[in-house]
């Protein structure tokens, strides 16, 4: 199914997909930046045609950003139009407090759904504050949301909810307990290759299959910021564009910002491509040309 | 949620005994997983290996540091689950493996540890997972006992620790184009362009405090132990985009908040040590101070937090050192003494430089783990 999505799969997180469809969990996926944990989201939505609700986690985010506020200028308006028309002050107010007047943010957009379960993503867990999860952990569990002035609103269809963690926090317990875990890691070098070649038809195989050895080398150096398969689809399609046949050192070193994100990092790595460390990868179109 | 009937049956009986032993070893797994696991295993095809391992391994762990655990602990739990299966596959004497069970599992876990915790002695081990909850497994370790590879662990704590700092709501307000409140006064202003009518809000919010940092590190040699690991958290801070200024001092005080100023830490170390003279020499923390009190004592106001990063070996003047605490004591908002020391019980701090320096101490704490670095956040608070 996933693979239709141009999704390269395997059977890990297909399972920990079907499961958390069937049992109703939520799905946790943790693992490095940039191997495809927001990916999961997106494909599982395009395979099961539903719409994909995201929630962007940063710091500070709070349950009005998240989950609903009233739309205060449409309200004013709304009052101010109203002021001469004799409806009572109670009418007024029921007028104004209505869903009409109701931002809808992921979360209730999620749990309103009517048509059929969405996918709900909410990406980089980790950067939201404990308070935030604490919150996040009460909506899960009930999948309602009270509203005070509107009531209790509970959902039509229970989304697919979708977690992602690069853990640069460690979430609690109690929101671990709740969901059903995945660790994504860097891929093989067949996955790679496999994705690359799903996800980038138009390069030639010789070549996607150098430039999947020099990212898998690339990951083995002691990096600051070691780059995720995100960079290497970046890469490949850089390279396409410029209908690169080869890759020798100087098309290296002109393309590998493509994948390296630190001043440090590109250092380290001129230097091993210097060495003729990366020799057996990338240089070896070289010297029989010209 | 409804527990599945027929809990006589041998699969589910062997399942529940599988998810008491993850328990015992730590793993986070409470009946409501239980019964979860035993609804998965129907769902699925439960002689499919494969299947099996994954799908309970979904549902049963929480972190990838569960992974070895499980899969040490699976293998034992496959062996014996499905009895008909392994009769069907006519293997003799299934039921030994039973009665074997408990004894494998444990020196199978035994000689995991031990060689999980030899892998940890090496200072490099490549196959580590890096993330944030390994600083779960090495919060008891004494930071003399760490290793290269987990240095970045203490920056990362340093990291929260600003965060921390910085998201202290002060009193006051300010204007922003989206806030959590409605700022009336402004809303009325805005609203006599209007002829007013009250048609754009404008909201306020809390403005951050602003605390600041000051951390003066002892790198002389009786502290050589600590000081690579505590430079590690002071690199940390500095690097977050908050007011840190870093001092080191041993026989004299120089300023590093710059050289901090790094993109990698080997780098910055580089620059410190051709910098910093008399590292790992002697200690005269009296006279340090007295030269940081003339030089730096103007910034200190009473929204900046002092942290001294010493084990209190003086060989100066007490005296003078009283003196310079009682100065800085005075100027700024708190003064925070962290000594590695104290995180042994039997330490008492009856050094003469320590015994001069207590009275000025607002917080005096260990810092010899990641634990007692992160007892440090309530503490900076002001």
């Amino acid at each position: 199914m996933l693979e239709q999505q141009v999704y390269v799969t395997d059977a890990a997180i297909a399972t920990a997909l079907y499961l958390s469809m069937t049992l109703g969990k939520p799905l946790l996926v943790e693992g490095p930046a940039g191997v495809g944990k927001t990916e999961i989201a997106k494909a599982l939505s395009n395979a099961l045609g539903t719409k994909l609700i995201r929630l962007q986690c940063y710091e500070g985010l709070d349950a009005t950003t998240a989950l609903y506020e009233w739309n205060y200028p449409k309200q004013l308006l709304h009052i101010k139009l109203e002021e001469s028309s004799p409806t009572s002050e109670a009418e007024k107010e029921a007028a104004i407090f209505s869903e009409a007047f109701l931002l809808k943010r992921p979360l209730l957009q999620a749990i309103t759904e009517h048509e059929r379960a969405p996918v709900l993503l909410i990406d980089e867990i980790d950067r939201s504050d404990e308070e935030f999860e604490a919150f996040l952990l009460e909506v899960l569990s009930d999948f309602q949301v009270t509203i005070p002035e509107i009531g209790t609103i509970k959902a039509t269809h229970r989304p697919h909810v979708v977690l992602t963690s690069n853990r640069s926090r460690d979430l609690s317990d109690a929101l671990r307990r709740r969901c059903l875990y995945h660790w994504i890691d860097y891929p093989s070098l067949e996955k790679e290759l496999e994705i690359v070649r799903a996800k980038v038809p138009a390069m030639s195989e010789t070549l996607s299959s150098k430039i999947t050895l020099v990212m898998q080398a690339a990951r083995a150096m002691s990096l600051s910021k070691v780059p995720g398969i995100a960079e290497t689809l970046d890469w490949a399609t850089a390279l396409v564009a410029l209908d690169a046949e080869r890759l020798d050192r100087d098309l290296m070193k002109e393309t590998m910002g493509c994948f390296l994100k630190d001043e440090a990092d590109i250092g380290t790595f001129t230097s091993e491509l210097e060495g003729g460390r990366l020799e057996m990868v990338d240089a070896t179109a070289t010297p029989q040309v010209e | 949620m409804v527990v599945p009937s027929t809990m006589s049956d041998p699969e589910t009986e062997n399942l529940v005994k599988f998810c008491r032993t993850l328990r015992e070893h730590g793993l986070v797994v409470t009946p409501s997983e239980v019964v979860v696991a035993v609804t998965t295993l129907r769902l699925i095809d439960s002689s499919d290996r494969a299947e099996v391992f994954l799908s309970l391994r979904s549902v049963l762990t929480s972190r990838v540091d569960d992974f070895p655990v499980f899969e040490e602990l699976f293998e034992t739990f496959w062996n014996q689950l499905p009895e008909k299966l392994v009769e069907r596959e006519s293997l003799s004497n299934p039921s030994s493996l039973v009665r074997h069970l408990p004894k494998r599992t444990t020196k199978g876990l035994a000689f995991y540890l031990e060689n999980w915790s030899n892998s940890r002695g090496a200072d490099t081990e490549p196959t580590k997972v890096p993330g944030a909850s390994d600083i779960e497994s090495g919060v008891e370790k004494d930071f003399t006992a760490f290793g290269n590879d987990e240095l970045e662990q203490i920056a990362q704590l340093a990291r929260r620790l600003v965060k921390r700092l910085a998201r202290n709501p002060s009193r006051r307000w300010k204007p922003v184009r989206k806030g959590p409140r409605v700022n009336l006064r402004r809303s009325l202003r805005q609203s006599l362009k209007t002829g007013g009518e009250l048609i754009e809000l404008s909201y306020k919010q809390r403005k951050p405090k602003r605390t600041k940092l000051v951390v003066i590190c002892d790198v002389s040699g009786s502290m050589d132990l600590y000081s690579r690991l505590l430079l590690q958290f002071i690199y940390g801070l500095q690097n977050s985009f908050a007011k840190v200024e870093t001092f080191v001092f041993s026989t004299s005080l120089s300023r590093i908040t710059g050289d901090l100023k790094n993109k990698t830490y080997q780098r910055a170390l580089d620059r410190l040590s051709s910098k910093v003279r008399g590292w790992s020499g002697g200690t005269r923390i009296g006279a340090s101070l007295v030269t940081f009190n003339a030089e730096w004592l103007q910034r200190i106001d009473k929204r900046t937090i002092v942290i001294i990063l010493s084990d209190g070996w003086d060989t100066g003047e007490p005296e003078q050192l009283a003196e310079a605490m009682s100065q800085l004591r005075k100027r700024s908002g708190r003064l925070i003494w962290l000594n590695p020391l104290l995180g042994s019980s039997t330490y008492q701090p009856m050094t003469r430089g320590m015994q001069a320096a207590l009275p000025f101490i607002n917080v005096f704490a260990p810092a010899h783990d990641l634990a007692s670095l992160r007892a440090l956040e309530p503490h900076l608070v002001l």
